[in-house]
């Protein structure tokens, strides 16, 4: 098969166009409506809690619980679209991670002391299963998790006066990712 | 050296592999959401489906989603295989002799 030079250039010009236009498509399903859902809630919860509320306490359990819900019908939706190999072995981590942050730990060690200390190991929980994705699937993934997971335990373990506010500052970085994610990931 | 694939070079087809190599290994994607992307027919798009997976340069699966029958495509390693090849083949024509 033969073609002129013009031919072939016109040819790698359409093929640059579709992946173009099919990156954009196709990073609408990289993650980014998760980050952003969770941060939201983060951020608000940060708020809510800022005082020492109780009512902020209580409200952001079932903020979680919407969350939780949300994050199935995005998921659902979006799977009719783009769709992943269920990965077993790393959905046998996540119940791991699960189990051993939301079991085995407060039986080892005995529940929270304070809300604050079960907020952040509600936080590390989930931002360890961050860390997993990003090794297993996108690297994005793994520099959230670290980022929040140092952000929480300094601020739980050495700021505690600043821990509102520096699960704040994680909830934006969940935000901010999750915006970088949608408009800017190549 | 890469050689150029005729089944690959036809303008839809090129339009369609050079779309599905930007899936990760293993995402597969609805057969609508690739037309509506592509700008395609149904039949269009489905007879030169047919084509490439003849050749197995993309695999398709059907599934029930909502107890709706859907069509999920890939494209299989030796489709990726081939397209860079095709890809390669038309950089070297406008390399300078």
């Amino acid at each position: 098969m033969n073609i002129s030079p013009e031919e072939a250039t016109q040819a790698l010009r359409d093929i640059e166009a579709s992946r173009v236009a099919m990156r954009s498509a196709f990073r609408s399903h990289r993650g980014h409506l998760y980050l952003w859902l969770w941060g939201s809630i983060w951020v608000a919860v940060s708020l809510l809690c800022w005082n020492g509320t109780p009512l902020g306490w209580r409200i952001s359990g079932w903020l979680s619980l919407a969350g939780v819900a949300a994050s199935f019908v995005i998921g659902t939706l979006q799977g009719r679209q783009v769709r992943s190999r269920i990965d077993k072995r790393f959905i046998a981590v996540c119940i791991a991670i699960l189990v051993f942050g939301y079991v085995a730990l407060p039986i080892a060690l005995g529940p929270p002391h304070s809300y604050k200390a079960a907020y952040a190991l509600g936080m590390l929980v989930w931002m360890q299963i961050y860390v997993v994705g990003g090794i297993w699937f996108d690297n994005y993934l793994l520099w959230v998790g670290i980022a929040v997971t140092v952000l929480v335990l300094a601020s739980l373990l050495f700021l505690p006066g600043a821990f509102w506010a520096c699960t704040l500052l994680a909830a934006l970085v969940l935000v901010g990712t999750g915006s970088y994610v949608r408009y800017f990931w190549r | 050296m890469d050689a150029l694939d005729p089944i690959i070079h036809q303008p839809a087809r090129l339009q369609l592999m050079s779309a599905l190599c930007q899936l990760d290994e293993g995402q597969r994607v609805d057969f609508t959401f690739l037309k509506d992307q592509l700008r395609l027919t149904d039949g269009n798009l489905g007879a030169h489906l047919a084509t490439l997976e003849s050749k197995g340069y993309i695999s398709a699966e059907k599934e029930f989603v909502a107890r709706r029958p859907k069509t999920f495509v890939a494209a299989t390693p030796a489709g990726r295989a081939a397209f860079a090849s095709h890809v390669g083949a038309l950089q070297s024509i406008l390399l300078p002799k």
